[in-house]
C-alpha cells in the first residue's frame, strides 16, 4: 500500500464530491438566472471544450502524475524547463527577423537592430533566392529584395556582413531548398571577414520538408530535397560542431492553421525523417539528436493553448527520443526552442492594437518557458515590410516582458494549475496519437507525398476562417469593435523601386567580369557530386569562391535532380 | 449562388511568381466553390504569361490573384497588360492579399478590376462576384 497516493486519491474523491455539490448548489442556480455568454466555450485552435472550473479531480482523470509528467527543470521529461535554473541565470536570446533589399541595406538595418539591444539576428532572403533564382531571372520579376534580402553571389553577403561581429553572436539563415549553396556562401563570407567560426553560431534552417508541407519554397523533388538537407547536416556536424544544421519551423505550420496537436505531431514526425536520414550517414542518435532538436514555435492568442503547447512540446520530444530511438544523453533528450508570438494574430485594421497582442503573446511565450530564444514579429507586418518604429517597439517588448513582469523570476510558474496541467497532458496524448497515424503511413515523407498534411491544413484553414466570419470567434478590429473609417495610424516602410533593376544589373555585371572557365568547371563538379551522391557542400564552397551565382548553382542541381511539380489541387478540397 | 443563364461563374485563382503564401487563396477557393462557382487553381509559381494562357484555355470569367510578398506593383500591371493584349480584358481581374492603400489607385488604373485586402469577409467577395456576374449576364442578354 502506498499511503501518500491513497491519501491523494481519497482527497480527490472528496474534491470530486465537493465539486459536484458546488455545481448543483451554487453554480447551476446562478447560471439559470445568469445565462452564459456563449453556447459553448472552447479553446481557440483545437476547439476543445473548456470547463467552467478545473480541480485536482481533473488531474486524476487525465492520469496526471507529478514525477513522471513534470519532474524537475533540466531533467527528463523536461516539461518544466530544459534548463536547470529556468531563466534565472540568463534570459532567452532576444531576436528579430530581418532582411530586405540589397546586402548593404541589410547590413544597415542589422546594425540598427544590434544597437537596439538584440544579440542575434535572423536573415531572411527574398523569394527569388529561396526558390533558387538569380535576381535577373524573368521568373522572379517583382520579387527581388522584397520578402527578404536578395542574394545572388558571395559579393552580396560580403556587403551584408559589414557588421560588428563582436555584438552579433548568433545568426539564423532561412534558405531551405538551396541550402548547400547558401551554407557555402555564408562560410566563404565569414572566412573573408576573418570571423572565427568557433566564436559565432550559424544556424541554418534547412527546413525543406516543411516547404513541401505548407510553405511552397521547394525546388527539387522531396527525396532529393531530403538528401540535400542531410548533406548540410552531415557537413556541419563534421566541420562546425558548434553550429546548428536544422530548425524545424513549427511556426510555419501554425500560420497554415495547424492546431497545437498537429503542430507537435507534424513537426516531430518531420524531425524523425531528418533523424532517420542522418542516422544512415553513420552517426548514433546521441551524437545527432543535439543537432536536430531546434524548433521554432509560435504562440497564438489563446494564452493557455500556447503555454500548454510549449510545455507539451518539450515533453513529447524527450519521450520520442527515448522511446523511439533509445537516446540516453540529456543533450539528446532536450529540445531547443525559439518561441515567437504569431503574425497571424495581428490585424491590418487598427494596427496599434497589435502591440497589445504581441505583449500578451510574448508573455505567454515566457510563461511557457520561452526557450533558448524568442523572436517578436512587428505590429505593422499586416501592412507591409516593417518600419523602424515597429522594430524599436518589437525589441522593447521582449525587454518589458523580461524585466518588468516577473514572469521569468521563477521556473515554470503555471505548473500545478489544474487547467494548465490538464490541457498540457491532453495535448501530449493527442500529439502521440497523431504521430502514430503518421508513422503508420510510413512517416513524414510519405505523408507529404500522399498530401496528408496539406489536406489536414486546408481543412483547418477553411473551418477556422468560418468561425471568424460567423462570429464564433471575436477579433477586435476585424469582426468586433470595427471602426467605420479604418484610418492607418502608422508609418510604412517603402522599398526603393529601383533596387530590383540595380540588383539584376549587378549580377549581370559580375558574370561578365569573373573567371568564367573556373565557374564552369566548379559547376560541373557540383553536378558530379549531385549525380554520385557525394556531399554537395564542398563543391558548392569551391564554386561560390570563384563567384558562381546562387541561381547557377541551383540550376546545376536542377540539371541532375529535376524539379518538384506538385498537383495544383487546392489543399483540402 | 443565383443562376444566370444556366452557366456558373468560372474563376481562375493563381499565385504569381515566387509568392507561396497559400492560406488566403485556399480559404477563398473553398468559399467560392461553396457558393456554387467553378474554381480552378493554377498552383504556385506562375508567370503572368502562364496565367493569361490558363485563363483563356479554361475560358474563365474572373482571374483572382493572391499576393502577399510585395511583388504586386510589378506583376499585376503586367498581367493586366497581357490580358488586354490577348483580347481578354473582359475578364475581371481581382487582386487580394497584402496591398498597401497607396498602391491601390495605381493598380486599379493599370487594369486591376477590384482589390480585396487581407481580412475581407469571404461572403463580401462572394457577394461582389455574384453582383458583377449578374450585371455581366444582363449586359450580355441585352
Amino acid at each position: 500500500m502506498n499511503k501518500p497516493i491513497d491519501a491523494f486519491v481519497a482527497a480527490n474523491d472528496n474534491i470530486l464530491a465537493e465539486a459536484e455539490r458546488w455545481e448543483a448548489q451554487t453554480r447551476a442556480p446562478f447560471v439559470a438566472q445568469n445565462p452564459e455568454r456563449r453556447d459553448a466555450f472552447t479553446t481557440q485552435a483545437l476547439g476543445w471544450p473548456v470547463k467552467p472550473l478545473y480541480t485536482p479531480a481533473d488531474l486524476e482523470a487525465v492520469g496526471f502524475d507529478y514525477c513522471t509528467d513534470l519532474g524537475f527543470p533540466g531533467e527528463y521529461p523536461y516539461t518544466r524547463s530544459t534548463r536547470p535554473n529556468g531563466h534565472r541565470s540568463a534570459y532567452w536570446t532576444m531576436t528579430q527577423v530581418t532582411g530586405f533589399g540589397k546586402g548593404a541595406d541589410w547590413s544597415k538595418r542589422a546594425r540598427y537592430m544590434l544597437d537596439q539591444g538584440l544579440s542575434g539576428l535572423i536573415l531572411e532572403y527574398d523569394l527569388a533566392t529561396t526558390n533558387g533564382y538569380d535576381s535577373d531571372d524573368p521568373m522572379v520579376e517583382g520579387e527581388v529584395g522584397r520578402a527578404g534580402m536578395a542574394l545572388d553571389s558571395l559579393e552580396d553577403l560580403e556587403a551584408a556582413f559589414d557588421l560588428p561581429f563582436d555584438k552579433l553572436h548568433y545568426l539564423m539563415s532561412v534558405c531551405n531548398a538551396p541550402q548547400p549553396v547558401n551554407l557555402a556562401m555564408i562560410i566563404a563570407a565569414l572566412e573573408k571577414k576573418g570571423v572565427d567560426p568557433q566564436d559565432f553560431v550559424l544556424h541554418i534552417v534547412n527546413g525543406i520538408l516543411i516547404e513541401y508541407t505548407c510553405v511552397g519554397r521547394y525546388i527539387y523533388p522531396p527525396e532529393h530535397g531530403l538528401r540535400i538537407a542531410t548533406d548540410c547536416i552531415e557537413y556541419i556536424i563534421r566541420n562546425h560542431p558548434n553550429w546548428a544544421p536544422l530548425s524545424i519551423i513549427s511556426a510555419q505550420l501554425q500560420p497554415a492553421k495547424a492546431n497545437p496537436v498537429q503542430e507537435i505531431a507534424f513537426s516531430l514526425a518531420i524531425a524523425c525523417a531528418y533523424i532517420d536520414a542522418t542516422l544512415e550517414r553513420g552517426f548514433t542518435i546521441d551524437e545527432i539528436a543535439p543537432y536536430l532538436n531546434h524548433f521554432v514555435v509560435n504562440v497564438d492568442m489563446d494564452f493557455f493553448e500556447g503555454i500548454c503547447k510549449l510545455r507539451a512540446f518539450r515533453k513529447c520530444w524527450a519521450r520520442l527520443m527515448k522511446e523511439r530511438y533509445g537516446a540516453a544523453t540529456p543533450e539528446a533528450l532536450k529540445i531547443r526552442m525559439m518561441t515567437s508570438p504569431t503574425t497571424i494574430a495581428l490585424t491590418l485594421q487598427q494596427p496599434l492594437n497589435n502591440i497589445g497582442r504581441l505583449a500578451i503573446m510574448a508573455t505567454a511565450c515566457a510563461l511557457g518557458g520561452a526557450g533558448e530564444a524568442m523572436t517578436t514579429p512587428l505590429y505593422d507586418e499586416a501592412h507591409a515590410l516593417p518600419a523602424e518604429d515597429a522594430i524599436r517597439v518589437g525589441a522593447a517588448l521582449q525587454h518589458i516582458v523580461a524585466h518588468e513582469t516577473g514572469v521569468a523570476e521563477t521556473i515554470d510558474p503555471l505548473a500545478g494549475s489544474y487547467y494548465v496541467e490538464t490541457l498540457t497532458k491532453q495535448i501530449e496524448d493527442a500529439a502521440f496519437a497523431e504521430m502514430d497515424t503518421i508513422f503508420a503511413m510510413g512517416g513524414a515523407t510519405k505523408a507529404i507525398e500522399q498530401g496528408y498534411f496539406q489536406r489536414a491544413l486546408g481543412r483547418e484553414q477553411y473551418e477556422r476562417n468560418k468561425d471568424l466570419e460567423q462570429g464564433r470567434r471575436k477579433w477586435v478590429g476585424v469582426n468586433h469593435l470595427v471602426l467605420p473609417e479604418d484610418k492607418r495610424e502608422i508609418e510604412i516602410f517603402r522599398l526603393d523601386e529601383t533596387m530590383e533593376d540595380e540588383q539584376a544589373a549587378k549580377v549581370r555585371d559580375l558574370r561578365a567580369r569573373r573567371d568564367s572557365t573556373a565557374v564552369e568547371a566548379a559547376l560541373e563538379k557540383v553536378r558530379q557530386a549531385a549525380r554520385q551522391g557525394e556531399n554537395l557542400v564542398p563543391p558548392c564552397l569551391e564554386a561560390v569562391k570563384v563567384y558562381a551565382t546562387h541561381g547557377e548553382l541551383c540550376n546545376a542541381m536542377r540539371d541532375v535532380f529535376g524539379v518538384h511539380t506538385p498537383d495544383s489541387q487546392l489543399s483540402g478540397v | 449562388m443565383r443562376e444566370h443563364s444556366g452557366r456558373r461563374l468560372r474563376v481562375l485563382l493563381a499565385k504569381l511568381g515566387m509568392d507561396t503564401h497559400t492560406v488566403g487563396i485556399t480559404i477563398i477557393g473553398h468559399a467560392l466553390r461553396e457558393a456554387g462557382m467553378e474554381v480552378i487553381f493554377t498552383g504556385l509559381k506562375q508567370t503572368p504569361e502562364m496565367v493569361v494562357a490558363a485563363a483563356i484555355q479554361e475560358d474563365v470569367d474572373v482571374v483572382g490573384i493572391s499576393t502577399l510578398s510585395a511583388g504586386h506593383t510589378r506583376n499585376l500591371p503586367r498581367l493586366a497588360r497581357l490580358l488586354k493584349e490577348a483580347g481578354a480584358e473582359d475578364k475581371l481581374l481581382l487582386a487580394g492579399g497584402v496591398i498597401p492603400e497607396e498602391d491601390r489607385p495605381f493598380l486599379l488604373e493599370a487594369g486591376v478590376g477590384k482589390i480585396f485586402t487581407m481580412g475581407t469577409d469571404t461572403r463580401d467577395i462572394v457577394r461582389y462576384l455574384e453582383e458583377w456576374w449578374a450585371e455581366r449576364q444582363a449586359a450580355e442578354t441585352v
